[in-house]
């Protein structure tokens, strides 16, 4: 076998990070996200995938690559990141400001934090007078009332729909 | 009365569990553990369905206890005796042409949702 085509079976990347060696190919690499030691079985994975290994999800967080001699750098979620970068220690993630949400099935920016139902269905173009804001929370989407502040993580499913029924 | 096996199976989405319950001559759709909107106090109670008309309204919500919730409403039915149980509800008329279950179901939830 020659030394030079050897691929490795597992390599951490931190360890090569902080001997300043270059990252050797292998079949799999771990390496730290907010501290814990995830596997990732391509040398180029996604912003997105990284964070899912973290059970987190770009609606919500941002992925920054942290070096051994230089700035931070925040990865887009589609951007593919070289785990063979010279210098990579790992990744570290932050809670968005502005998070996504997702109205009618759209994705939509907003402000993290509480905000209002008429704030929600604005971003649709509609108002608390003729609809009705719905949230699917761990089940079927249930209809939320207007005076109660929404709280926003980032990720949340929301439907809209026309008013129906009143009180007689 | 036997209601469509689509809509009922769509309908334990809401609740713990589901049973059909007749009383009077009328099936009610029993829900156990219906969980209810955000702002209403208990979050989750026992609920029937009565998609067909009854006391003036073209279907009811029935529910275990008399639940607070964002708006006052007018609990114009209380202690209503069916399939041997107390049962409150507030008065909320659905207009809807042909609604499935869950959709009836909704507009009823609907009424701890909106102001009028």
């Amino acid at each position: 076998m020659a030394g030079d085509d050897m691929e490795a079976l597992e390599i951490e990347i931190l360890e090569f990070a902080e001997r300043g060696e270059e990252v050797p190919h292998a079949k799999a690499y771990r390496i730290r996200i907010d501290g814990e030691t995830v596997r990732v079985d391509t040398p180029t994975p996604t912003g997105e995938l990284l964070l899912s290994k973290v059970h987190k999800r770009p609606c919500a967080f941002e992925l920054i690559q942290e070096f051994t001699h230089h700035e931070n750098r925040v990865v887009e979620p589609f951007e593919a990141v070289n785990l063979r970068e010279p210098g990579l220690k790992g990744f570290l993630t932050a809670h968005k400001e502005i998070v996504t949400i997702f109205i009618n099935g759209d994705p939509y920016p907003i402000e993290r934090g509480k905000r209002t139902v008429a704030e929600i269905l604005s971003k649709v173009g509609q108002s608390t007078e003729g609809y009705t804001l719905m949230e699917e929370k761990g089940g079927p989407p249930l209809p939320l009332p207007p005076n109660l502040p929404v709280e926003i993580h980032g990720c949340e499913i929301f439907h809209s729909q026309a008013q129906s029924g009143g009180s007689s | 009365m036997a209601y469509p096996r689509e809509q009922t199976e769509e309908l334990k989405r809401y609740c713990a569990t589901l049973a059909e319950l007749t009383d009077g001559g009328v099936t009610f759709l029993y829900l156990g553990g219906l969980r209810l909107p955000a702002g209403c106090e208990p979050s989750i109670c026992d609920a029937l369905l009565c998609p067909v008309e009854k006391d003036g309204y073209p279907s009811r919500l029935y529910l275990s206890v008399q639940v607070v919730s964002r708006y006052t409403r007018n609990w114009n039915c209380s202690n209503a005796r069916i399939g041997e149980r107390n049962w409150f509800a507030f008065s909320w008329k659905v207009n809807l042409a042909s609604p499935t279950l869950s959709q009836l179901l909704v507009a009823h939830l609907n009424g701890f949702a909106k102001e009028k």
